[in-house]
């Protein structure tokens, strides 16, 4: 019996959004734009998605008169991801 | 990059591609930071020590305070980062430890010589070049540099030295010059050897 990939985490930008933090303590958001190559109006969707799921924490602010977001994977987030990853791994190697 | 579904092998590859993609990052510019603090001291020094050779008068040591004016321009002139790797965050908690120390020491030493009505900072110059060799140290620990981990402790032995010989009477002029010399170890080369692991990495 498979286990279920949680689908908040099994969608491209979603996925790639985690997996970038996961490995950073913060990133803001031109960066993760840069590294997924969405468009901002999505990124900004997808981020807030995770955010209200609790899996990373946005923070917003300004760095002089421009607006800064930077986002951090919590606790919660880790976790899920781990169990993403393990769910993969049955899939994989089934 | 959309919102789409993907199937397993592909979630695979891009988490695998993602994750690589987040070691390149050692925050760019911290080596130009050391350098600004490095040149910055060196040149200090020799200014300091020209003007109290020349006019015998130590209360031109009084311009080492010109060091808080140089971290205040870095701090403000600072962009933040658009991303910060947990190495950044290992050395920021140090060099904010190293602050800390830095300006306790300097609240004691300010406060006993109000107490003593002594005008004598003498003590702030062997503290601050230890001080900086640690965080200097730690940093080339985090960043596995063994140049930038271990040529700081030449400033290290040049503050046991001054720790040392105030034992015997008060600093010499040529503590000024001493400082620049130990700043060239402390942070001017350790500042370039970040740069060029900085360009590296990139």
């Amino acid at each position: 019996m498979f286990r279920e990939l949680d689908p908040l985490l099994h969608s491209q930008l979603r996925l790639a959004i985690i997996s970038l933090l996961v490995g950073l303590d913060e990133a803001d958001f031109v960066y993760l734009k840069e590294r997924t190559e969405a468009t901002a109006g999505n990124l900004s969707v997808q981020i807030d998605k995770l955010s209200q799921a609790g899996y990373i924490e946005v923070e917003k602010g300004f760095e002089g008169k421009r607006p800064r977001t930077v986002c951090r994977i919590t606790a919660q987030g880790r976790k899920a991801f781990v169990q993403y990853v393990d769910a993969l791994k049955d899939y994989i190697s089934k | 990059m959309e919102e789409k579904k993907i199937n397993e092998q592909e979630s695979l590859e891009l988490i695998a591609r993602m994750i690589e993609s987040t070691k390149e990052n050692l925050e760019v510019g911290r080596g130009n930071r050391f350098l600004y603090f490095g040149y910055f001291a060196f040149v200090l020094s020799i200014v300091v020590f020209a003007c109290v050779k020349l006019t015998h008068n130590n209360q031109f040591s009084g311009l080492w305070w010109l060091m808080f004016l140089c971290w205040g321009i870095v701090s403000w002139k600072s962009k933040k980062p658009k991303v910060v790797t947990y190495i950044d965050r290992a050395i920021n908690s140090g060099w904010i430890v190293v602050g800390v120390m830095f300006c306790l020491s300097t609240v004691y030493l300010l406060v006993s010589a109000f107490i003593t009505h002594s005008t004598d900072m003498s003590l702030m110059m062997p503290f601050s070049l230890l001080f900086v060799s640690v965080g200097t140290s730690m940093t080339g620990v985090i960043v596995r540099n063994h140049g930038i981990t271990y040529l700081p402790l030449v400033s290290a032995i040049v503050s046991f030295y001054m720790l040392n010989s105030l034992l015997f009477g008060p600093p010499s002029v040529w503590w000024h010059l001493l400082f620049g010399v130990a700043s060239v170890f402390n942070m001017i080369i350790p500042g370039h050897l970040l740069n060029v692991k900085e360009i590296k990495n990139v």
